[in-house]
């Protein structure tokens, strides 16, 4: 690989060659935009999800009820 | 150059010109040069300088959880239920801390993603967006009690609110401002040792430890099946678990540099962390609990007021240090649940967000931190607000919050195109399954406990 540094002067070759040394490739803050491929969910994993999901909203409603009601 | 488990996914289709070398990299290049030179010497001394350099986020994440409102809820917990059922109970709470958050640390370690990221990237914005939306209101409620905490801790010495709220916001300016991970993360681990000054307050009050061994080994006595129970367990549980804690640990995690090669120490940090958490909760209780052996009522106390009501037993010094263990409490975790919402922002939006970014480079990260933090401030400056209710709620909706996000750390953790070889083992998956099944029934009794108080009663509450 080679680097190539985008405009910031204090970044010498010696850093270049010191953090591709130390560094991992999926470590550097450059190469972190290219995005990891989307997992396709199986019907099982939807439906816990979904579940989950309906679960927190009716919980959020029922914290919502508890407040009014200590209001009042 | 080594691989990582996530190269064969990244790598694919990114050519030379694509590398970009940043300050943030060079920060930790030499981070990881010293990480590497550790490892390399031999001595007895060498594996404590590696163990050294890689502790870290595990430590900071879990004593940052002892925040504010944790702290209040572990003194209520202490003041209303005494010596008994709760000790053990809040340490089984740390031990799912430790199952919940060594998945973040090897999530971090293996992918060097932060966890809002990889829940976007892999499960696409739909449900990134459910999350970050869990996040978001999650963290502003919890940063909000931070606040509360401070200005409670602080009120004690007779500090007005204003200026409380405004020693807390330059506090979390010059944490942040060194522009250094290492140099943060050390600065915040010296402070956050203070949150075991509830050590020697748990003294002070001249704990029977016959009392406290039996209670650490039969659980008893238990405390009666009511709402009020069932809430101040869901308090103590959401004073451990909380969704920040996975986003934070994660990110750190990536922002520190550490590799599949510093899981194992990764793994001690995180259950040093726990051990020591565990240790400053379990001293809340104990130093609390003088209050429920008088029968004095802290259903409305603050912090503050547990400092006040506990000087008479305690002294003005060790109701001093009580007051400071919460300042301190908050103030450590409003800088971290800050920064886990700057990290979370930042991967969604793909913008620049490390603790080794100037804030020429960082602007959106630090402005993220700094306008969550000074809002969440502003707000407990609200005249008339119901502060404890709003401490005690928080830790609530963070327990109902876990599960949803619990089922995509598992499914992280165990997904093998981005995992690798470090998958999951069986026994972490079942503690895991375990840990999601208990915090929804604790979910679900409490709603049927305000919903339907009738079949409550029928389950034998009252």
């Amino acid at each position: 690989m080679t680097p190539k540094d985008k405009g910031h002067e204090a970044i010498t070759s010696t850093d270049q060659e010191l953090v591709l040394s130390s560094l991992e490739p999926e470590q550097l803050a450059g190469l972190k935009k290219h995005l990891i491929p989307r997992r396709h969910l199986k019907g099982p994993e939807k439906f816990v999800m979904w579940s989950l999901r309906i679960y927190l909203l009716f919980m959020i409603v029922v914290v919502i009820y508890q407040v009014w009601a200590s209001a009042h | 150059m080594n691989l990582g488990p996530l190269s064969r996914l990244t790598q694919r289709g990114v050519g030379q010109q694509d590398v970009v070398i940043t300050h943030e990299d060079v920060d930790r290049a030499h981070d990881r040069v010293r990480v590497s030179a550790a490892r390399a010497q031999r001595g007895p001394f060498s594996k404590f300088r590696l163990l050294w350099l890689l502790v870290g986020p595990g430590i900071l994440v879990m004593l940052g959880e002892n925040d504010g409102p944790s702290m209040i809820s572990y003194a209520a917990t202490g003041a209303k239920f005494g010596i008994g059922f709760f000790l053990p109970f809040v340490i089984l709470t740390f031990c799912m801390a430790i199952v919940v958050q060594e998945m973040t640390m090897r999530l971090g370690s293996a992918t060097h993603r932060g966890h809002a990221e990889l829940i976007f990237d892999r499960f696409g914005p739909f449900w990134g967006w459910f999350s970050m939306i869990d996040l978001g209101i999650g963290n502003f409620l919890t940063l909000i009690t931070e606040f509360i905490a401070i200005r409670a801790g602080l009120g004690f010495f007779g500090v007005p609110p204003w200026a409380a709220v405004l020693s807390a916001l330059v506090f979390l300016c010059l944490a942040v401002m060194m522009h250094r991970y290492w140099t943060w993360e050390r600065t915040l681990l010296a402070i956050a040792a203070f949150n075991l000054i509830f050590v020697p307050v748990a003294l002070l009050t001249h704990p029977h430890w016959d009392s406290v061994g039996h209670a650490l080994i039969t659980w008893r006595p238990l405390p009666g099946f009511s709402q009020d129970t069932l809430i101040i367990i869901l308090a103590d549980i959401g004073a451990t678990v909380t969704p920040w804690m996975l986003f934070f640990q994660q990110s750190a995690t990536v922002d520190k540099g550490l590799t599949t090669k510093d899981i194992h120490l990764g793994r001690f940090d995180t259950v040093l962390g726990a051990a020591l958490a565990a240790t400053a909760a379990v001293a809340t209780i104990i130093a609390t609990a003088p209050l429920f052996v008088h029968h004095m009522t802290a259903d409305n106390f603050q912090g503050a007021e547990f400092a006040q009501a506990l000087q008479p037993l305690i002294g003005r010094f060790g109701a001093a240090l009580f007051a400071l263990g919460i300042v301190e409490a908050g103030m450590v975790a409003s800088v971290t649940i800050s920064i886990s919402s700057a990290y979370a922002f930042g991967e969604v939006v793909h913008r620049p967000h490390s603790l080794n970014l100037p804030v020429t480079q960082g602007k959106s990260f630090y402005s993220v931190l700094f306008l969550l933090a000074a809002t969440g401030g502003a707000i407990v400056l609200i005249p008339g607000l119901p502060l404890v209710y709003v401490v005690l709620l928080v830790n609530v909706v963070a327990v109902l919050a876990m599960p949803p996000a619990l089922v995509f750390l598992f499914m992280l953790a165990n997904d093998r195109e981005v995992m690798g070889d470090l998958v999951s083992p069986l026994w972490a998956n079942i503690l895991a399954t375990c840990v999601v099944v208990f915090l929804t029934l604790a979910g679900v009794l409490f709603g049927v406990s305000v919903i339907a108080p009738k079949a409550f009663a029928f389950l034998g509450g009252n």
